[in-house]
């Protein structure tokens, strides 16, 4: 029975980080998307009230652990743009392919020289 | 949210969302018997196995995807959510400081730069190349992104995990070749480029690698979503 009033204090603060980000964003024509903002209140939310943590935590964590199958139908979707992928295959694949391990590699590197300093 | 949630009492919605549902429920049980391999990544195996299924049924895309619109309206939320693990790592992040922004904005920077230059360079479509500026942030923030830009949410989608399954496959070898031993700058680099899917690779590396990973892909999805939106309403 806690759980459950719990698991509802952690939707509504997310509900209403969400809802506050989506108000915000188009009330004042941000460039910025409504969801984004609502994270930055969520992170003001657990600043201000650090106790809603575990509330949260019910609700968020199951939603990021899970959070592959939101994408499926948006991913369905791309077959309408097929063709486009089809005609500039060869750059799709060396963008993604190389310059990823290439930017893994580099990220690495930079973190490497720089954390050394400072590790824990 | 009301309308994804009467979308979802139809009988087409209780259907396609159970369909769904089942079919992701294969996909983990088939990722976790790969060991989690990258290349197992559940998402694909459930686009492919519900891909199937609609092609089956004879059932259009922007059908289906009516029915489930719930899934779809719950990438806001889950956005929102990823503010939790930002929250719990805030003492390493304090700790690390300047150090840590540095190092994710050098992954933040370069990997959408490479990519965008390689499209560019090769002479693809505007939009494909606009597309790819988000390719390493985590999904739902680069779909919010990409809307803002011009860009192709779905397509979106699609390089971004791409780009996490590659990051994720390659990254042993990488490290081994830039020879970079340090749990830290492994996991800051996995999360930076690799988003999501390079952290849940992390998680088989260790606490200290996850960790950072987690750091990585929040700031670098944090940052760029916030950087690309404003830079093009400046610009344009």
């Amino acid at each position: 029975m806690l759980q459950l009033k719990n698991t509802f204090i952690g939707a509504f603060a997310i509900l209403l980080a969400y809802y506050g980000g989506v108000f915000l964003s188009a009330s004042l024509g941000l460039p910025i998307p409504g969801p984004l903002l609502g994270l930055v209140l969520l992170l003001f939310l657990l600043f201000a009230f650090p106790n809603i943590e575990t509330h949260t935590t019910l609700v968020a964590q199951p939603l990021l652990k899970h959070m592959s199958v939101l994408f499926v139908p948006a991913v369905l979707g791309v077959g309408m743009y097929w063709s486009d992928i089809e005609a500039n295959a060869m750059a799709l694949v060396l963008a993604i392919g190389f310059t990823t391990a290439l930017s893994l590699g580099l990220t690495a590197w930079v973190a490497n020289k720089l954390m050394k300093k400072k590790s824990m | 949210m009301i309308d994804a949630i009467l979308n979802t009492f139809t009988v087409g919605g209780l259907i396609w969302l159970s369909v769904t549902l089942c079919c992701y429920a294969i996909s983990v049980k088939v990722n976790l018997f790969f060991n989690g391999h990258p290349a197992s990544h559940p998402l694909v195996i459930t686009v492919s196995l519900v891909g199937l299924a609609l092609l089956l049924s004879n059932m259009g895309v922007p059908q289906y995807q009516q029915s489930v619109s719930l899934l779809h309206w719950l990438l806001g939320p889950v956005t929102v959510a990823l503010a939790l693990p930002i929250f719990k790592q805030w003492q390493k992040l304090k700790h690390y400081g300047w150090r840590l922004f540095a190092s994710i904005a050098v992954g933040g920077v370069l990997a959408p730069l490479l990519a965008w230059f390689t499209l560019y360079a090769l002479g693809s479509p505007v939009t494909l190349q606009l597309t790819m500026l988000a390719k390493s942030i985590t999904t739902p923030l680069a779909m919010e992104a990409t809307a803002q830009i011009g860009g192709i949410p779905a397509l979106a989608a699609v390089f971004v995990i791409t780009t996490g399954i590659v990051g994720a496959v390659v990254s042993n070898s990488v490290f081994l070749l830039c020879r970079v031993i340090s749990p830290e700058a492994q996991g800051i680099a996995l999360g930076t480029v690799a988003h999501a899917v390079g952290t849940a690779k992390a998680i088989h590396m260790g606490e200290d690698v996850t960790a950072m990973a987690t750091l990585g892909l929040c700031i670098n999805g944090l940052l760029t979503a916030f950087i690309l939106p404003l830079l093009f309403s400046m610009v344009l």
